[in-house]
Order: structure tokens, then C-alpha cells, then sequence
């Protein structure tokens, strides 16, 4: 993708930034996680215009021709606004999965609906559990039917496609399937982090479209790209409620003196720097390593799965403490990032599970 | 362009280092000041320096290429324009006329040794007491440092003097670049936890300094001593003080000693072991990220992060190698166990040298985050009057 520069690249960011700022303030994102669908159809088709929706797509498929560098910049944006559409799912992971697909009249009409901002699509990759090491349910049979239930699926209800990940015989493969097909059920779950929407999808012989040439090793790909843009959007939150704090430290007075002259609570807001730094360089290495297909870009991607995922809590945490009784509230923003950092821990798999493998990583120099 | 810079330094080190026997080529013993010399003479000692100042006006990323072939002969000399805090603070804060004396004598010499800490004034080092009076054209000194690292061998000190007592404490100090082979200096090696005795007292008794080696200007010491002390904590901050180093080899030191010792089945011992690991390429990464923002902006508040997040590796490394080694950690009989006793103590130099943690998030939080300063009651007054004990 060379024809994306930096320049480009922060141009986009910009903009982006702009139009969260206007229409995903606090009080917007609010009203949107107050709705059922939580989602705003009017904000997506703006992100569409400029060209958001198809940042990861080519630009012969009506996208923009960026890469997980460009992703991975603009979901630190969207994870300052706890921005919370369908955006990794339907920008990020199934645009990777449509493109590798040999049958380019299959994908092409897709992907260029993604770009425009016309098609939705949601990602049933794991188990009813939600652990995505555990063997999957749905398996498919050879006139390309699906059955069996696939859990965790994040904004099932508003997508209008799902790449279902299912077992055929020993393989694994990818199938679309219209959220509108008879053998197609969803269960809408409650959430305890109010910007998330998950359901369960249970598929009885649903109508499905094998994408040819997708296999286990794209399959993982697409996870190693969500990880990295899903850390984007963790660092985008860590430093978001970073900052919150320490605006609050120099503001909230008392023994008549700002509350960010007590040293014990400079030294939790310097620690905790280094904690937002390690998460930014994690994360943009890895997007780096990644986009240049290096050869750490595996031991990358995994470090940044788990070090933002769980920098993000810990600094979220931090900072209900650093605020005192007004953080304890649902009025105030802390529990929402708080709460979406604990949603990252376990969207795509436990920090626990990248520790491990970015260790196994390590091993092989062994 | 860097490929051959490269060619060009393997060259020159083919032909002029010996590193079978770790000197150079036709001499039969180590001599450091004739190797030094023909160094800093060829430019590699101080490559990103301008070549009126013995450089090559490289960029930090060409400068790397040189370190890392004379690394790869184990040559010496390499890097003074980031190690040699002496020779550093000259070229940055010195006027022309004491680099033109002074410079390429420290570059072929051995480091400085830093004249800062005193029985009184640690943390608090502005505090310092040690005298400098004006006698001619020279300074008189009288005083006592402690804990000054390399003072044996070193020929000069960077020296924190007090030349006001009337003024307020930061504002009556003199840097000094000071000799330290005359009479007047009495250096006493101090046994450290490590079993070492790098660091020193030093008794100053009416030693003398030419006032031309004065660092910047008179009674404007403190302002001149931040560039170095933010010079050294570069340097800590990329771990060149622990015996680990890090990222020279492949394989992380602490992943090879678990592999050894058959730990690696444990899951909770390679959750423990990936996250020490994760914090050392952390650290690295972001001091990658800093040295590109320094290209790009000339300055990375990320920079001061280092030194602090090198506390948390290093003594975390340290307590997870005693738990691989087991009980065998009470035992000094294998190699394994003395360094990772040596490395738990090493630790400590990068906790409470060069400014304690708990001074660095005091200014990370103050500089960095841009938090209220804490009231220091000693500030304002005249320093004669302030209270010690
Ligand atoms: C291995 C090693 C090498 C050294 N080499 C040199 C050298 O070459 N030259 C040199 O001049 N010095 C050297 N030092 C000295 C070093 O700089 C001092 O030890 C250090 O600055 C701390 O000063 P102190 O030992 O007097 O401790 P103190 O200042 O007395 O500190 C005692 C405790 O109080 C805490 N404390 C003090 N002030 C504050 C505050 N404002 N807020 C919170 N906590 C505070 C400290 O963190 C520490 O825990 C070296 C030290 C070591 C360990």
C-alpha cells in the first residue's frame, strides 16, 4: 500500500477526529448506547464519505487503499470516542476475508458495498463460549448449509452479512450468509459494558456461500489484523481517559490545593504514563511489522493483543481511583471506558492466551 | 551511503583492531589513551559530532552503524557522543576556547566521573555545599562528594560547586569541569551491595580549578547540570547500566535461563516470564518511538520514561531469576545463581542512581504531565539560611 503516505494517513485521522468530536460526544454516544440497536446508521454513512468504510479496501473495489497502519491510526480515533459501530468487524476483518476469496465476482459487489457504507457485515468466528481456542459449532455440508450456533457475535443485529467461520470435514472455512435468511436466528444477549451489542447466531441448514481460496491461515490473518486494530482502538481509550484524569488532578481542589500536587498521586499518574507509552508503541509497531509483513510481526501483534488490552483496564481502573466518589457514578465517563477495557480483554481472546503466545514466539529462537 | 559507511569501518577495523587479543593490531598490550586516540582521530569516537569536533556529522542512525561494527570486534571507543557525559557537556554547554582545550583530551581519556552527590544533598541536590572560592584566575574548592561512580580512574570530575550562599539555592551553584589528579583530592573506594567498589568518596581540600573551566557561567551551574543529568538518564533509561543489556542477543537472557532450568511447562511461570520479557521490548520500543520523535521534533517527553521504566524490568527480571533458580538461589556455587544475586543488587543502581524513582515521577509528573510543583520550603530563601539535618 504505498500510495497511502503519513501525511494521507494523519489527514484522514483528522478528519475523523473532527466529525467524533461532533457527532460522538459524550452525550451522543450516550443516546446511542440508550437505543436497541446501539448504532448510528446517520454517523457510519458520514465515515463513509470520507472514505473510513473503505479505508482497508482497494481502491479498484471503491475503497481507499489503506492498510493496518491506517486502521490501526484511526481506531486509536475512534477509541478516544469509545466509538462503538460495527467498524473492526465490517472494515477491518471482512474486507481482509472478501479480498482473499478466489471468486472475485463473489467479493467485489461486497466489498464495494463496505466502501459505500451500504453493507454491514458481522464476524460468527467462535464458539458458542466465547473462547475463541475452543472447537467451533458450526460446521458446513457440501451444498454450502450451515448449522450449529456460533456465540459473541458483536453487532449481529445490524449487520445485513455474516462470515461465518465453520468446519467442513477436517477444514475450516469461511461462508457468507444474509442475516435475513430463514436459517438464521439471533439471540440478542445483555451487556454489562453498554457500548458493546452481542448475540448469539444459531444457523438450522442456512443458505451460505462458500468463499473459495479462504482457509485456516487467512483465517488467521484476519485475527492478527483485528488484534492490531483493536489495540489501536484500546490506546485510543487509554490515552483519552488518561488525559480526563489528569485534567482532573489539576482542577478538583482540596486542603485548598489542586489534588494533582499529592505526590501519592503523581506517582500513580507517572506510572501510569508509562503504561499509555508502552501501549502506543506496542500498537504501532505491530501495525508497522504487520503492513511490512516482518518477520516479528507475529511476536508484535501479540504483545500489542495483551499489553493494550490490558493497559487499557488498568488505566481505566487507575482512574476511577484518581477521581475519587465522582467516578463512582453513572454520570460520570470512567465506567464506560472502564467498562469497554475489560470488553477488550476477551473479544478475541484472553491477554492470558497472548502472553502465551507471544512467549511460544519467543521459544522459537530458542 | 550506510552500507558504505559500513564497508568502510570493517576496513578500518580489519586493519587496525586485533580483536583476538582485544588491542590493536601490532602492539602487545591494551593501551587505552594510543587506541583512544587513533579513534577519535579516524571519527568514530564521536561520529554524530561535526568534524571541527573530531565527528563525522553522521546522522544518530549512521552513528549506530559504527557502533555496531566495532561491537561486533569487541573494539572499544565506540559511542563517546553518547556515553562520555564529560566530553558530552563540554561540546553542548563549553565555549569554543574549552573545547579547543579540553575536548579531545577527555575523548582520549577515560569517562569523567560525576561530582554531584554530597553526605547532605542526595535527592536534593541542589543542595550541595561543597566550595568553590575565587583565588586569580582559579577557584579554590573545598568539600566532600560521596557515591562518585568511576572516581579512581577518571582524570577529570564534572564538579557541582556552591560559589553564592547568599542566593537561593539553585541559583548560587558553578559547574565545573575539574581535574582530579592533584593534590587536595583524596578518592576512597566504598564497598557496594554488589560486591563491587565502582563508586567513591571524595575529600576535595583546597584543590584548585582554572575559572576558564567553569560549564556555562558563574552561579548559573544548576541550569548547565540539567543538560547532563538528562544526558545520563538517556542513557539509563536504554539499560546500559544492568549486566543483562537486553536485546543484544536473540534470545532474551531470561527466556535461556527458564529453558535451562526446564521452567517453561509451568503456566503461570510463562506468564510471569512473557510479561518481564514484554516489559524490556516495551521499554525499547518506546525508546524507538522517542528517538524518532527527537529526529522529527527535536525533543520526546517519552525519553524520560525509560530510566523509571527500567526500574520495574530490572528488578522484576531479578526477583523472576531467583524464582527459575529455585533454591539453588542461596547458593553461590554456580554462575547462574551469583548473577542473578549480582543482578537483584545491580538493580538498585537504576532505582536510586542518577535520581531515585520516586524523583522521576515527581518529574515526569511535574514536567511531562504538567501537574502543580510540591512546594520545596528551602526554595526561595537564601541558602545560608536554610535548615539541614
Ligand atoms: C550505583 C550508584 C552510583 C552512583 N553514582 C553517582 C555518581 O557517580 N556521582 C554522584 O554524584 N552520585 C552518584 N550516585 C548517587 C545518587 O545520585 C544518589 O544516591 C541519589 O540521587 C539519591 O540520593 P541519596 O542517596 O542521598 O538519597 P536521599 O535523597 O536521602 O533519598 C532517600 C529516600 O527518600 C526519597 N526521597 C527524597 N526526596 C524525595 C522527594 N522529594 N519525594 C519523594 N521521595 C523522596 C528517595 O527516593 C529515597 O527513597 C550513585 C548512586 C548509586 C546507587
Amino acid at each position: 500500500m504505498p500510495d497511502f503516505s503519513i501525511e494521507d494517513r494523519q489527514a484522514i485521522c483528522k478528519t475523523f477526529e473532527r466529525l467524533l468530536a461532533d457527532k460522538c460526544d459524550e452525550t451522543r454516544l450516550r443516546e446511542v448506547i440508550e437505543t436497541e440497536s446501539g448504532f448510528d446508521k446517520a454517523l457510519w454513512a458520514q465515515m463513509a464519505e470520507l472514505g473510513l468504510t473503505g479505508l482497508m479496501i482497494a481502491p479498484e473495489q471503491g475503497g481507499i487503499g489503506g492498510f493496518i497502519e491506517e486502521a490501526e491510526a484511526a481506531l486509536e480515533v475512534a477509541g478516544a470516542y469509545l466509538y462503538n459501530g460495527p467498524y473492526i468487524s465490517t472494515c477491518v476483518m471482512a474486507p481482509m476475508l472478501l479480498s482473499t476469496c478466489t471468486d472475485e465476482t463473489l467479493a467485489a459487489p461486497h466489498l464495494q458495498s463496505i466502501a459505500e457504507g451500504k453493507s454491514i457485515f458481522a464476524i460468527a468466528g467462535c464458539a458458542p463460549s466465547g473462547d475463541w481456542t475452543a472447537e467451533l459449532n458450526v460446521t458446513a455440508n457440501a451444498k454450502n448449509e450451515l448449522s450449529g450456533e456460533a456465540g459473541f457475535v458483536v453487532h449481529a443485529r445490524n449487520a445485513d452479512h455474516c462470515l461465518v467461520y465453520a468446519n467442513i470435514g477436517e477444514d475450516v472455512a469461511v461462508y457468507l450468509v444474509k442475516m435475513a435468511d430463514e436459517g438464521v436466528t439471533l439471540t440478542p444477549h445483555k451487556t454489562d459494558d453498554l457500548t458493546l451489542r452481542l448475540s448469539s447466531m444459531i444457523f438450522k441448514n442456512a443458505l451460505a456461500q462458500k468463499l473459495e481460496g479462504v482457509g485456516a491461515k487467512h483465517i488467521q490473518t484476519a485475527l492478527q489484523i483485528a488484534l492490531v486494530a483493536q489495540a489501536g482502538e484500546h490506546v485510543g481509550a487509554t490515552r483519552r481517559i488518561f488525559n480526563l484524569t489528569i485534567e482532573y488532578l489539576n482542577t478538583r481542589f482540596q486542603f485548598g490545593q489542586p489534588i494533582g500536587r499529592f505526590q501519592a498521586l503523581k506517582h500513580m499518574a507517572a506510572d501510569l504514563l508509562i503504561e499509555v507509552e508502552n501501549a502506543s508503541s506496542a500498537a504501532r509497531h505491530a501495525a508497522r511489522a504487520v503492513a511490512a509483513q516482518a518477520p516479528t510481526s507475529n511476536v508484535l501483534t501479540y504483545l500489542a493483543a495483551f499489553t493494550c488490552a490490558d493497559n487499557f483496564r488498568t488505566v481505566a481502573a487507575e482512574a476511577i481511583q484518581l477521581h475519587g466518589g465522582i467516578a463512582y457514578t453513572m454520570e460520570h465517563p470512567a465506567h464506560l471506558y472502564w467498562r469497554r477495557a475489560q470488553t477488550g480483554q476477551w473479544l478475541f481472546g484472553s491477554s492470558d492466551r497472548f502472553r502465551d503466545l507471544y512467549l511460544s514466539q519467543m521459544e522459537k529462537t530458542l | 551511503m550506510s552500507t558504505d559507511l559500513k564497508q568502510e569501518v570493517e576496513t578500518w577495523l580489519a586493519a587496525h583492531w586485533d580483536s583476538e587479543n582485544g588491542r590493536a593490531v601490532g602492539s602487545s598490550d591494551y593501551d587505552q589513551k594510543s587506541w583512544l586516540t587513533k579513534v577519535v582521530d579516524a571519527g568514530y569516537a564521536v561520529p554524530s559530532w561535526p568534524e571541527k569536533w573530531y565527528g563525522r556529522g553522521v546522522s544518530p542512525k549512521e552513528a549506530r552503524i559504527i557502533e555496531k561494527a566495532f561491537q561486533a570486534r569487541g573494539a572499544k571507543g565506540w559511542g563517546r557522543d553518547r556515553f562520555h557525559l564529560g566530553a558530552i557537556s563540554i561540546f553542548k554547554l563549553g565555549s569554543e576556547a574549552l573545547k579547543t582545550e579540553l575536548l579531545y583530551e577527555l575523548l582520549t581519556g577515560p569517562i569523567c566521573c560525576l561530582l554531584y552527590s554530597e553526605p547532605g544533598a542526595g535527592s536534593d541536590l541542589a543542595g550541595i555545599r561543597t566550595r568553590a572560592v575565587k583565588d586569580g584566575d582559579d577557584f579554590i574548592i573545598n568539600g566532600q562528594k560521596v557515591w562518585t561512580s568511576n572516581a579512581v580512574e577518571a582524570e577529570y570530575g564534572m564538579l557541582l560547586t556552591r560559589t553564592d550562599i547568599e542566593a537561593p539555592k539553585h541559583q548560587g551553584i558553578t559547574f565545573f569541569i575539574f581535574p582530579m589528579k592533584q593534590d587536595g583530592v583524596d578518592v576512597r573506594p566504598i564497598n557496594q551491595i554488589t560486591g563491587e567498589d565502582e563508586f567513591n568518596e571524595v575529600f576535595i581540600e583546597d584543590a584548585r580549578v582554572p575559572e576558564r573551566f567553569i560549564i556555562g557561567t558563574l552561579n548559573q551551574g544548576w541550569k548547565s547540570f540539567q543538560t547532563a543529568i538528562a544526558s545520563e538518564r538517556l542513557i539509563m533509561g536504554d539499560g546500559i547500566t544492568s549486566r543483562l543489556r537486553g536485546a543484544a542477543g536473540k534470545v532474551p537472557t531470561l527466556l535461556a535461563l527458564a529453558h535451562k532450568h526446564d521452567k517453561l511447562k509451568d503456566p503461570v511461570m510463562r506468564q510471569e516470564i512473557a510479561q518481564a520479557i514484554a516489559y524490556r521490548q516495551l521499554n525499547t520500543l518506546n525508546m524507538m518511538r522517542a528517538k524518532e520523535e527527537m529526529m522529527k521534533n527535536g525533543a520526546s517527553s517519552l525519553a524520560s520514561l525509560g530510566k523509571l521504566a527500567m526500574s520495574r524490568i530490572q528488578h522484576g527480571e531479578a526477583r523472576l531469576s531467583a524464582k527459575i533458580l529455585g533454591p539453588q538461589i542461596l547458593l553461590t556455587e554456580t554462575e547462574d545463581a551469583r548473577n542473578a544475586n549480582f543482578d537483584a543488587a545491580k538493580a538498585y543502581m537504576n532505582s536510586i542512581g542518577g535520581g531515585t524513582d520516586q524523583i522521576q515521577k515527581n518529574i515526569i509528573a511535574e514536567r511531562v504531565l504538567g501537574l502543580p510543583k510540591s512546594t520545596d520550603v528551602s526554595r526561595n530563601i537564601p541558602f545560608k539560611d536554610i535548615k539541614s539535618g
